[in-house]
């Protein structure tokens, strides 16, 4: 079968500073993907590059089957995103700005209406529908963007910490969603810094660090290689990292100011 | 979602954006969704504006500012109706109109094209890029056309009642174009530094040539004046110099004169041609080049290699200004925060150029004609006082920011006395704005006028420190960086208009108090003492603490 997203080669400079090298991947239908690195390793870059807001890279990205250089832009609609850190027009109510978002993804305004009204109600929040985003909380903010992403019934979802803010029982509700889905045959590519979370969501898991993939496969692969039990040791081991005691102990100190 | 009219009447126009690859659709609600916004005030994070349905209370409060271009709409129909030689009364009217539109453009909008937060939300849509710069470029051309009807509407009405109806179609015809010209023209410029330019340097170089162009354009508008020869008010002669085609007015005037007085002469019928051409044929190549446009916006996003610049100048006068540790956090604080803010930046630096150009427009202005010995030896050197022009943006934007949210520090730390935020923002943007830009000047001015004038530049910069303090008290009550930029507040004319009020006050206590022997001294000292006393009381802001 056909993989829903194929990276070739990809490259990506900043300047002089290579900050991709090579990435290789291929993602395939129903595949959950946890896609974990440690800050500024290229994750949020190479997810930027597959929507589209990055350009001028090398290597090939083809997403439903679709070189997505060729500067047609239907795959967009198929595709749905939660971005790390969203700008959103928090003047305008959630009811504008969703209707909003769904016409640009050609629905009808009664339509995007009610499943955004629909939606909002099952995360517990339709009692703002009509309040300007600046307004939420930003759990509520969270749940807004991701109903944005959703809106559409996308193929492919991106998330990038998209539990940020979320309270307990709204997280179990959109884990079992995103498992449902998956099931459904959507393919989710999730990003996040909380490895219990992508420990148990992910079918499959890719490690970034420093621009290459460090290690890519299911949890019991990583664990194999790695020789580590939690996926939270994983990531220390395989990105190199084992003194946290030490930085930790030199933290509380020179917040005392001991020297 | 409220419908607008104007959109209602961009429907007629549909299939002529569908030619040019524009999703119509989605390019009509992104304006619709733009509109809102700008009528919708941006809640402050220090007031807890959480009322939920103020939406009864969407207002766009552009159309009060506007009334200040009707005025000076109203002073421009003389020019219109005086006469009938059209090539020199018509450059000087689109001389003055295309001088507020792309000063205005430069300062008021180019923050609007060069806008990053659109792109993140909506070019992960399906949405092209050339759609989203269409609407960036029609949400301009909204604003920009009423500004030109305040402008332009008085002569308009006039026209018509007296000159017939050929010459307004004409000129409404014409007024279109010339706006849609100047967006696309300012346009291009940022397409041209975008694609050559990146990183750190790339925004350096969009402020510097905001204040070029600045310079330029004003220089540019003394010179229509002296294409024609004044021998008497009826026989106003046209002498055309070569540098008269690069100087659109004329360009724009031309028709009139071929049209309405069947003046057939070679380079009217050039000028005629090229006021049609050059308009259409930039706008058909800044089509073309939108989506190059979007892309390379992304690199103001690109972040350079962190250089820990930290000015040595700015440090020793800042411990010399602020008296008090928290001042100083304040001022050093500011300092870091103006040197980093793109949107302050953009709105600030064009008036720098003002200020630097204007006290060489109006020395030059007024010393044609004489010998420059004569020059050297009078008092024009008072003209240094049009620098005043650059401080009004500086303070009146010193409460705006790109990242206004940041400002809810100033709830929760432990600050007693809010004169200390003030105090510090105002002297940072005087000393690392406005002192280095008055040391170039009075530099050119020593160089012109010799070391006597010493003594009045030393007058001159305690004016201008004084005149800081007054138009602060006069503006400025908000907490610096704690309001967003909005589209539909204009800097511009009216603080201008104020500032040169106050600058006639300060420049004629000067002079008059110059006059007398060791007046200059006397008036130094006098400054000094109400510096001490304005700085002291007008910060004592009742602030939200």
């Amino acid at each position: 079968m056909e993989p829903v997203i194929r990276i070739k080669n990809l490259r990506k400079f900043f300047g002089d500073k290579m900050v991709l090298k090579d990435i290789n991947l291929e993602v395939h239908k129903g595949e959950i993907i946890g896609y974990i690195g440690p800050n500024g390793a290229g994750k949020s870059t190479t997810v930027k590059i597959m929507l589209g807001l990055i350009g001028e890279y090398e290597g090939q990205v083809n997403i439903l089957g679709q070189d997505i250089s060729s500067g047609d832009i239907n795959y967009k609609s198929r595709i749905g995103y939660v971005p790390e850190i969203a700008e959103i027009y928090e003047n305008l109510t959630a009811r504008e700005y969703l209707t909003f978002i769904g016409e640009l993804y050609g629905m009808d305004y009664e339509v995007a209406d009610k499943k955004a009204e629909k939606l909002m109600e099952l995360f517990g929040i339709q009692n703002v529908y009509d309040a300007r985003i600046s307004s939420y909380s930003k759990g509520m903010k969270q749940k807004t963007l991701i109903i944005s992403a959703l809106i559409n019934d996308p193929d492919i979802l991106f998330l990038d910490e998209p539990l940020s803010g979320i309270d307990a029982n709204s997280v179990m509700v959109f884990k079992e969603v995103l498992a449902e889905l998956a099931r459904n045959g959507k393919t989710i590519f999730y990003s996040s810094h909380i490895m219990e979370v992508v420990e148990k969501l992910s079918s499959r898991i890719v490690l970034i660090n420093n621009g290459e993939i460090a290690a890519d496969g299911n949890i019991e692969e990583l664990r194999e290689k790695s020789l580590e039990g939690s996926l939270e040791e994983i990531f220390n081991n395989l990105t190199g990292f084992n003194d946290h005691q030490e930085i930790a102990k030199e933290i509380v100190a020179t917040i005392k100011g001991v020297e | 979602m409220k419908d607008y009219k104007v959109l209602k009447f961009l429907d007629r126009f549909k299939g002529l954006f569908k030619k040019f690859d524009i999703d119509y659709k989605a390019m009509r609600k992104i304006l619709q969704v733009k509109l809102l916004l700008d009528s919708r005030r941006v809640a402050t994070v220090l007031q807890n504006n959480n009322s939920k349905n103020d939406d009864k209370k969407d207002k766009n409060n552009f159309i009060s500012s506007l009334w200040i271009y009707l005025l000076l709409g109203l002073v421009m129909i003389p020019l219109v109706l005086i006469g009938e030689s059209y090539i020199f009364q018509m450059s000087i009217v689109f001389g003055i109109f295309m001088f507020f539109m792309i000063t205005s453009l430069i300062s008021d909008f180019s923050s609007v094209l060069l806008d990053l937060r659109d792109k993140e939300i909506l070019l992960s849509r399906p949405i092209n890029s050339r759609t989203l710069n269409m609407a960036k470029v029609l949400h301009i051309f909204f604003y920009v056309s009423m500004i030109s009807m305040a402008l332009m509407g008085p002569s308009l009405i006039a026209s018509l009642m007296k000159k017939g109806f050929l010459f307004f179609i004409l000129l409404l015809a014409e007024i279109i174009l010339v706006d849609l010209f100047l967006i696309v023209f300012t346009g291009l410029i940022y397409m041209l530094i975008l694609r050559f330019f990146d990183g750190e340097k790339l925004k350096d170089i969009i402020n510097y040539v905001q204040i070029g162009l600045t310079i330029i354009i004003s220089l540019g508008y003394q010179l229509i004046g002296r294409l024609f020869n004044f021998i008497d008010i009826d026989k106003i002669q046209f002498s055309g110099k070569w540098w008269s085609y690069i100087i659109p007015p004329i360009w724009f005037a031309a028709p009139f004169e071929l049209i309405l007085n069947n003046n057939r002469q070679i380079n009217i019928i050039a000028y005629s041609l090229m006021a049609l051409i050059i308009p259409i044929t930039s706008i058909i190549v800044y089509i073309k080049l939108m989506p190059e446009f979007e892309r390379n916006l992304q690199k103001l996003r690109n972040v350079g290699m962190a250089k820990k610049s930290r000015s040595k100048f700015s440090d020793i006068m800042g411990k010399i200004a602020c008296r008090t540790k928290e001042e100083r956090n304040f001022y050093r604080f500011s300092t870091n925060m103006i040197k980093n803010e793109r949107e302050f930046k953009l709105k600030v630096y064009p008036n720098i150029g003002f200020g630097f150009i204007f006290p060489f427009i109006m020395l030059f202005s007024l010393s044609v004609g004489s010998k420059f010995s004569e020059v050297r030896d009078s008092k024009l050197y008072y003209n240094i006082y049009f620098i005043l022009f650059a401080v009004t943006a500086m303070v009146q934007f010193l409460d705006r920011s790109g990242n206004y949210k940041g400002a809810w520090i100033y709830q929760t730390l432990p600050i007693d006395y809010p004169e200390y935020i003030y105090r510090g923002a105002v002297k940072a943007v005087f000393i690392n704005l406005f002192t280095p830009l008055y040391i170039l000047v009075s530099i050119i001015f020593l160089i012109i006028f010799r070391i006597r004038i010493i003594p009045h530049i030393i007058a001159a910069y305690l004016s201008m420190m004084l005149a800081t303090s007054i138009i602060f008290k006069i503006n400025n009550k908000d907490l610096p960086f704690s309001k967003a930029f909005s589209v539909t507040e204009k800097g511009g004319l009216l603080p201008a208009f104020l500032s040169l009020i106050i600058e006639g006050a300060l420049f004629a206590a000067h002079y008059f108090v110059a006059k007398a022997s060791y007046g200059v001294y006397i008036y130094i000292i006098m400054a000094l003492i109400a510096n001490a006393i304005t700085w002291k009381y007008f910060f004592r802001v009742q602030g939200n603490h």
